[in-house]
């Protein structure tokens, strides 16, 4: 067994922690909610091939697996980079027999966004403020067209959510249903792995904390009562790291355990980023509530990444359903 | 990353498996998901199957050759381990010999100890266990008061131990007293090998809330151990015992398994009992049994990370607790689930045709979060260990014991 990231992977990971920590932070994904630009943005995330990981090499991509991008969407999610490369991936898998419109994905000549709902009014979509072209099912179809987008005030801005309404759609592939579903997996699976960075960057900041703050004449993570808290909410990160890691690797090699491995880690990766960011503002304090500290960044990514591709309730439906029908084993 | 055998992990897992096939006649085997086996109604058995284990080379895996052990990983014990849970061989009868006694002995007894109890342990000639805590000392162990008092050549113990598995059973034990009541509580501490037989032990079987009784209490009356079975020297007892609390850490070897009822089994139910279910009911039943799996999952998959780490030459540290303190909490929501699922039959303790699975993990279950490390020390020990964090001050650990005691 080796249930663990090769040294491509760990370099992969390191590479990319440099890039988003100098190309994206925090104070950006503030800056944002004021109308700032989100960063690092389209153009530097086509620059540096993100957007082409999974994209085939005669296609212009990368040509590797999910777990290669998952493992750079997590330091991504440390900093709460933007757009997000749950598009990205979702989208690779969607243009599997449209190589132009995959190459134009990886080298960002086209901004893509994957609407999900009505393409007459979808839901609001990840990264469809600002997309070029969009990605939708009407009515079993696969279809891209152009479209407007309608946002409303953002939670957290380096989203880019918007409800869109297409105005022009060409139909792509007939009875698409089951690539529509496979692509919304592995959709979850990237999500969750930006989940996975975010909480965990979210505990370090509350430990760092927790070792420096005193009161009562001892420094605070010397009392059980606030180090219990962190450790819960480091065990969740510890949990979630597996489930990601899982569900990633069953997108490139076991097909068939992806549904259950990708709700798996859909519905972990809401609740673990939502307790610790909840944790984060806690163990800080008063400061960790105002509009100056970074706390309140990783709690808008977490409130509003639970409800995006589905919530808990759903993947916790989606994985009883599987289980039961014998995905177990 | 994948999730199958090196190829010498692959073989030495198929010559495990081929020794099992051809001594299964001499083994006891039990049906998968039952009971446990009780070493109170099948000690023979249990004595039995472990010495034709040890006669095939497949006890004491880690343990030096020199002792009778095989020389072999971590690894391999995990394997070896596996393949018994999968041949439905129960857990051997001496595996806190096995797990902590036998490498306390290899790492402090003298040479005659080591000559005259490790090869009779492998094979269950003796059986061991443990006798560390006590009434008044549980998660701070290093409070206990049980006595030995120097007497020429020998030692006088008065005192009592409680939660000693296997006491019922045990031929010899290794018993943690005090020796130094004058000296800070983790100084004044002494290790012996203790013979169970002896004139002035006596074991009770301690039962358990659930019902049965797989513990005991033992009580010291006067019993005299000889200056040769000390384990250590005279208030070195405390290191001595941390020797032994690490190799509990290593025997935490048996990457993804449940701890409760293996989370199979709750889909088998859910199966079966959600069609007898109204509609609303059948929504917040996949709710509870799809967060038990998610649970169950999450660490079943951070225990093959564990595994990994062996199986790249590592040895488990402190992050290990969490795979107790996340498998306990997913044990709890398998056997809720599990329970709630039952319908009418959940407010008695056993199904109408006589299944106590259900109700009795859930009767379990309360007793894991405490024993082998408490759900709040093993929170201690990650935020200390590997989170950094500070510890909470001590007011006992430099005063002398006996000061704050009596």
């Amino acid at each position: 067994m080796n249930f663990d990231l090769g040294p491509d992977q760990r370099d992969a990971a390191a590479g990319a922690r440099d890039f988003f920590r100098g190309s994206a932070s925090p104070a950006a994904a503030r800056a944002a909610l004021e109308g700032g630009p989100v960063e690092p943005g389209h153009e530097a995330l086509a620059a540096i091939g993100f957007l082409g990981i999974t994209v085939p090499e005669s296609a212009g991509g990368a040509g590797a697996g999910l777990l290669d991008l998952a493992v750079v969407a997590e330091q991504g999610g440390a900093v709460l980079a933007g757009p997000s490369l749950v598009t990205a991936a979702r989208a690779a898998v969607l243009l599997g027999e449209h190589p132009d419109l995959a190459a134009r994905l990886a080298d960002g000549s086209a901004r893509f966004a994957v609407v999900d709902g009505p393409v007459t009014g979808s839901a609001p979509s990840i990264d469809a403020a600002g997309a070029t072209l969009f990605l939708g099912l009407d009515g079993g179809a696969l279809v891209v067209g152009e479209g407007e987008a309608t946002a409303g005030p953002p939670m957290d801005a380096t989203r880019g959510l918007a409800s869109v309404r297409l105005t022009s759609r060409r139909v792509l592939a007939e009875d698409a249903g089951e690539l529509w579903a496979r692509a919304r997996q592995v959709a979850a699976v990237v999500l969750a792995a930006e989940d996975l960075g975010a909480a965990d960057r979210a505990v370090q900041l509350a430990v760092g904390y927790a070792q420096q703050r005193e009161a009562f004449g001892r420094r605070i993570g010397s009392y059980q009562a606030v180090k219990h808290l962190l450790v819960d909410a480091w065990v969740g990160v510890d949990q979630l790291r597996s489930l990601v890691w899982w569900a990633a690797w069953a997108a490139d090699a076991a097909a068939a355990e992806l549904p259950l491995a990708a709700s798996a880690a859909k519905a972990s990766a809401a609740e673990v980023l939502e307790r610790a960011a909840e944790t984060c503002i806690q163990v800080h304090g008063g400061i960790g509530f105002t509009w100056e500290h970074d706390a309140h960044l990783y709690w808008r990514r977490a409130k509003v990444d639970r409800l995006l591709l589905g919530d808990a309730a759903e993947h916790l439906d989606a994985v009883a359903r599987l289980a039961v029908a014998g995905a177990l084993g | 990353m994948d999730f199958d055998d090196t190829p010498d992990e692959a073989a030495y897992r198929a010559a495990v498996r081929t020794l099992l096939e051809e001594h299964a006649a001499e083994l006891l085997h039990v049906a998968p998901g039952g009971e446990a086996v009780d070493a109170r109604t099948h000690e023979a058995g249990l004595r039995r199957t472990q010495r034709v284990l040890a006669e095939a080379g497949l006890v004491g895996i880690t343990w030096p050759r020199e002792h009778g052990g095989q020389g072999g990983t971590l690894v391999q014990q995990a394997i070896v381990t596996q393949e018994l849970a999968r041949a439905g061989v129960p857990t051997l009868i001496n595996h806190i010999g096995l797990g902590m006694c036998g490498p306390t002995v290899i790492a402090h007894g003298s040479d005659d100890q080591k000559r005259r109890y490790l090869a009779r342990l492998l094979r269950a000639d003796d059986v061991w266990c443990q006798l560390f805590s006590e009434p008044a000392s549980g998660s701070d162990l290093a409070a206990l008061r049980t006595t030995a008092v120097r007497d020429g050549d020998e030692w006088v113990v008065n005192g009592q131990k409680v939660w000693t598995t296997l006491a019922h059973v045990a031929d010899l034990g290794i018993l943690l007293t005090r020796t130094d009541p004058d000296r800070p509580k983790h100084a004044g501490l002494t290790m012996f090998v203790v013979d169970m037989h002896a004139p002035g032990v006596t074991v009770r079987p301690l039962r358990q809330m659930v019902g049965s009784a797989g513990f005991n209490e033992v009580f010291f009356d006067e019993v005299r151990i000889p200056d040769e079975e000390r384990l250590g020297e005279p208030g070195e007892g405390w290191r001595v015992a941390i020797t032994t609390l690490m190799n509990e850490r290593v025997t935490i070897g048996g990457a993804g398994s449940d701890l409760g009822v293996p989370v199979e089994r709750l889909a088998a139910l859910a199966r079966e009992r959600l069609p007898h279910l109204d509609a609303e009911r059948q929504v917040l039943a996949r709710q509870a049994v799809g967060r038990a799996v998610v649970a169950s999952l999450a660490a079943r998959y951070t225990g093959y990370r564990r595994f990994t780490v062996l199986s790249q030459g590592g040895l488990p540290g402190p992050e290990a607790s969490a795979g107790k303190l996340a498998g306990t909490a997913a044990a709890k929501l398998v056997a809720d689930a599990g329970v709630r699922l039952l319908g009418d039959d959940a407010v008695y303790a056993a199904t109408a045709d006589g299944d106590a699975t259900w109700q009795r993990s859930q009767g379990y279950l309360p007793g894991l979060a405490i024993a082998g490390g408490t759900d709040q020390v093993l929170r201690n020990i990650l935020g200390e260990r590997v989170l950094g964090l500070p510890p909470e001050p001590r007011s006992d650990k430099d005063a002398p014991f006996a000061g704050g005691r009596r």
